[in-house]
């Protein structure tokens, strides 16, 4: 079990999310970066669907009265034991019964993932224990962990080991790598030099939902479109030319012209952007994009 | 702008990639035929159909390809092909008050008094053209032209669960409280969406809906 001495900013139970629903207008949500949290899942000897704690900016506060197995994987935050003893990211932690663990601020990046031995256990909603904040279901009564909840962890872990798990490479400060969106010819060149030529800042209304980008205006023709369909990673123009980077839990249809998608290689460092943070983008040819295998997270004994 | 390309119609000229992922595929007035004949063949390639306003949004899995079966079925002509949905559901509707702030705004703009526009929206029939937004929001066709109007210049912050709404060509009603863009003239006691349901979502696609005012 879990006590919430204190909730952090956004501590949101999450897994694997609920994709196949956008018909109902149901995003496919989910840990912003699946590999995480199935890496923090694999070193506690979950399965990889486990729920699991997806951690924002500012952490909590858990006490874990029996003890427990977790791992943290993500953003490194600031983090102390009641023990003592260090917190390490990336390896299987093992906390002693009534021992506390404080996660304070993120150090670099924004969101980190915690994985307890036997997940965590949340109903199954729509295939999936996942938050889904808009709609207010999922997780913990479909909302953020609050001071003085408690989590109890499930059954069904497998072998337990002591285990370290490698990151993939990642360039956190390349150019984010989009795709051609499909009303590009909606856009003049001034707009498109605009859009690749720009540095873009991230606004503090950013969330879940989506990144609202502020920087050089991306003009377009003002077209009045129907609604499409939309994923993770579009790149919506309102009529003010400032771009919203749509995310996990955003609406699943659109009316804006979008003229660029974030390759889903590329969504896991969408999950680390917070406010204040700039961004650029860079063309990748689709087929490019689409060869790129998904980053493999090495996962290995302790030695 | 040499580096950028627009090259991305290899499959076919209509077809436009959202993402290395997300296939957009126009599809006019055979959306809801299309979305039901994908659905029901299952296709191993594809996540997921996401049905809009004349076309599919086909998400691929990871690694996922368009098959020539895929390729075959989007490029053919479907006729005689079951829509899915077809209930009917009546919604009763509170226009207006604090239930519905906007209604005086909307009626001016359609030249019209209160009375005179709730006649006119709750007269005509309209059908879910598709869901999106939040889950289970319904986009619903057959807004009279007097009605349509364009959204709020700035959205709202917070609208309140069960509105019934307009902006553009659609009349809509938002499942759950949160921002919202279009005009509110009204307010609904239905659950529209309920993830512990059996059917979560309360319309489908091609489900017909009356407004019966309060």
């Amino acid at each position: 079990m879990i006590e919430v001495l204190r909730a952090g900013l956004c501590d949101l139970v999450m897994d694997q999310g609920r994709p196949g629903l956008g018909g109902l207008g149901v995003p496919v949500g989910g840990a912003a970066d699946p590999a995480a949290l199935a890496a923090a899942n694999r070193l506690t000897g979950n399965d990889a669907a486990a729920a699991g704690l997806e951690i924002a900016l500012q952490g909590p506060t858990l006490r874990f009265p029996q003890g427990g197995v977790v791992a943290l994987t993500g953003a490194r935050f600031v983090a102390i034991r009641s023990s003592g003893a260090a917190v390490p990211w990336n390896e299987t932690l093992v906390l002693a019964a009534g021992e506390t663990l404080r996660l304070d601020h993120a150090e670099t990046g924004c969101r980190c993932w915690l994985a307890v031995r036997g997940g965590l256990a949340v109903p199954m909603l729509l295939g999936s224990g996942s938050t889904f904040l808009p709609a207010g279901f999922g997780g913990l009564e479909g909302r953020a962990l609050q001071t003085g909840d408690r989590l109890t962890f499930g059954t069904g872990a497998g072998d337990m080991h002591l285990l370290r798990a490698h990151l993939p490479p990642c360039e956190a400060d390349a150019p984010l790598r989009v795709v051609a969106g499909p009303q590009v010819d909606l856009f003049d060149d001034a707009g498109l030099a605009a859009f690749f030529g720009g540095c873009y800042q991230v606004g503090a209304a950013s969330d879940r939902r989506g990144l609202r980008l502020s920087g050089p205006a991306v003009t377009h023709a003002k077209a009045d479109l129907p609604s499409q369909g939309v994923l993770p990673g579009a790149v919506q123009i309102p009529p003010d030319g400032q771009p919203i980077l749509l995310g996990w839990d955003g609406p699943v249809t659109g009316g804006y012209p979008v003229v660029a998608g974030v390759i889903a290689a590329d969504w896991p460092r969408l999950a680390q952007l917070k406010p204040g943070n700039r961004v650029r983008f860079v063309t990748i040819e689709l087929e490019a994009a689409r060869e790129l295998a998904t980053a493999q997270w090495d996962i290995g004994d302790i030695a | 702008m040499g580096k950028y390309t627009k090259g991305q119609s290899h499959v076919h000229p209509a077809w436009r990639w959202v993402s290395e992922r997300g296939l957009r595929v126009p599809t006019g007035d055979a959306t809801l035929a299309c979305y039901g004949t994908l659905v029901a063949q299952d296709f191993p390639e594809i996540e997921d159909v996401i049905p809009a306003d004349g076309s599919l949004l086909l998400v691929l899995r990871r690694g996922g390809f368009v098959s020539a079966a895929l390729a075959a079925l989007l490029t053919s002509p479907l006729t005689d092909v079951p829509v899915p949905g077809g209930r009917l559901h009546e919604i009763a509707v509170e226009y207006g008050g604090t239930a519905g702030p906007d209604l005086p705004v909307v009626a001016d703009l359609a030249g019209m008094d209160a009375a005179a526009y709730i006649t006119r929206h709750s007269d005509a029939d309209y059908s879910v053209a598709f869901l999106g937004f939040q889950p289970g929001f319904p986009y619903l066709r057959g807004l009279p032209g007097a009605l349509q109007t364009p959204r709020r210049a700035s959205p709202r912050v917070r609208v309140a669960a069960g509105s019934v709404a307009v902006g553009g060509v659609y009349t809509g009603i938002y499942p759950a409280a949160g921002p919202g863009g279009w005009h509110i003239i009204g307010r609904t006691a239905a659950v529209l969406f309920d993830p512990q349901r059996d059917a979560p979502a309360l319309m489908m696609p091609g489900d017909r809906v009356r407004f019966v005012p309060q």
